[in-house]
């Protein structure tokens, strides 16, 4: 997948998941998902969770620590880094 | 006794002390537990033969939880400052000296250079931190409605160290009862059985949670607000409780940012800067290191781990040379938006941020002897120098 597709489908579920409104004006793709309080502790689980599967790809512990994946565009890029073998 | 051992797979060192600190509370057929960092087992005495099998697998359970983590285990030493000591057994002496005295577990009295100490810690907070933050100064009581702790999710991360307070019945054959019974057999704990009326309240086991409450409703209109406040805290720590360095009734000095994430990162971000000039200037020896709370509660493995990869806990550690080990003496702490949500504070139309930068002023107080001694005219300049002058002004010569 493209990047601006995977981009497209993790803003889409954050919006879902976490009730984001769209008149929210803070939330972009380069917002801090979790500085900013759109997700917690639990829900870096379940986001976690949704990009492996949706993208059919391993977020490893090292993965984490190694890579920032606080922002969509973040999420997006090392998914779809991961996804090419890149990373 | 009956003496039980328990290997210990899958922790990581530094998380040896957290599953020694959670094993206090593994069960009360426990009657003493200690980790073994050489031979990685746990070593545990027990009441009766008959409590291997439940003792055992609460033990088992600690290590497993203790052991699992969602988002890695994320170290960070953004500071460090070596320092050797000649050791000194400072507890004694200062046992000795009378600066403090123990009245009853976890609990202490401190005069004389102790309690001068401890006031120009306090102060220091005061003069460094809270002024150019424009801290407002809130004052609060010692106790904290349970609701309010529920509210905080408090209940959900630190259930084993809530002081709960509660009172008799008011109920008057009740009343007499237990008067009667201290009169002719002195107090005793049993004397409360069944007399207790509702527990409604805990003793505040940190400082912030009653300004979060205090600020309901609020809609802030500037970006951010800033409060500072210092509290008896009460935390009960087991069979743990030792010196000044885990009381159970210990003083928390705190300053509180809420606002808008921007704010309060950044006011964040300028305290630890000037913690570290703190830290320097008193010579200490230290660390200032990634951190996370000891959660208690099953899901440590995803809040312990997410607050090291968010960076949402950084502590102070001063190196405690007698003990070969560390306190932590100070932390600052980020929360997103885990209290502007919970009590509908808002800034801009959105959930307030907060954090908060705390200190536990005792802990100072001893690390500073353990490191220095207890002749203030060893000390390292800046800290004498400080020190006599504080003093001085207390007691002005006239």
């Amino acid at each position: 997948m493209e990047n601006e597709s995977i981009t497209a489908e993790i803003r889409q579920f954050v919006r879902k998941q976490f009730n984001v409104p769209e008149t929210d004006a803070d939330f972009n793709d380069d917002v801090h998902l979790f500085d900013y309080g759109y997700v917690d502790s639990f829900g870096a689980v379940t986001l976690t969770t949704f990009v492996e599967e949706k993208f059919g790809i391993k977020v490893s512990q090292t993965d984490m620590i190694a890579h920032p994946l606080n922002t969509i565009r973040e999420i997006a890029t090392f998914a779809s880094q991961r996804q090419k073998g890149e990373i | 006794m009956v003496k039980i051992t328990i290997p210990i797979t899958g922790i990581d060192r530094d998380y040896l002390a957290q599953l020694e600190y959670a094993l206090t509370f593994a069960s009360e057929d426990v009657t003493s537990c200690h980790v073994d960092p050489e031979s990685l087992t746990v070593e545990a005495e027990i009441k009766s033969e008959a409590a291997r099998e439940s003792a055992t697998r609460k033990i088992t359970e600690l290590i497993e939880r203790y052991s699992k983590r969602e988002f890695g285990s994320l170290q960070g030493v953004h500071f460090k400052q070596e320092r050797t000591f000649p050791v000194i057994d400072a507890w004694a002496e200062l046992l000795e000296r009378k600066w403090v005295t123990p009245i009853g577990e976890g609990h202490v009295i401190l005069r004389g250079p102790a309690a001068q100490l401890m006031s120009l810690i306090d102060k220091k907070v005061e003069t460094m931190f809270a002024a150019p933050f424009q801290a407002e100064l809130e004052i609060y009581p010692s106790t904290i409605k349970a609701e309010t702790l529920d509210r905080c999710n408090h209940f959900t991360s630190f259930p084993e160290h809530i002081d709960f307070v509660s009172h008799l019945k008011s109920d008057v054959e009740v009343l007499n009862q237990f008067a009667n019974e201290c009169k002719e057999k002195g107090w005793a704990s049993e004397r409360h059985e069944n007399r207790m009326g509702k527990t409604e309240f805990a003793i505040s086991p940190s400082c912030c949670y009653h300004c979060y409450e205090g600020m309901e409703g609020w809609n802030l209109e500037a970006t951010g607000r800033c409060t500072t406040m210092i509290l008896s805290c009460h935390r009960y720590e087991g069979a743990r409780h030792k010196s000044l360095s885990r009381l159970r009734s210990f003083t928390m000095r705190e300053v509180v940012f809420i606002g808008q994430p921007k704010y309060v990162i950044q006011a964040r971000a300028k305290a630890e800067e000037m913690i570290i000039q703190w830290a320097k200037d008193w010579e200490l020896s230290c660390a200032f290191e990634t951190a996370n709370d000891m959660f208690f509660t099953q899901d440590f493995a995803v809040k312990a781990s997410f607050q090291r990869l968010q960076q949402a806990k950084r502590e102070l550690l001063l190196d405690l040379p007698s003990e070969k080990t560390r306190l932590a003496v100070f932390s600052s702490n980020f929360h997103a938006m885990t209290f502007g949500k919970a009590f509908n504070i808002t800034v801009a139309g959105r959930p307030a941020t907060t954090g908060c930068i705390a200190w536990g002023l005792e802990r100072w107080v001893y690390a500073i002897f353990c490191q220095f001694g207890l002749e203030p005219s060893k000390w390292p300049e800046k800290l004498r120098a400080e020190f006599e002058n504080h003093v001085k002004a207390q007691h002005p010569v006239s």
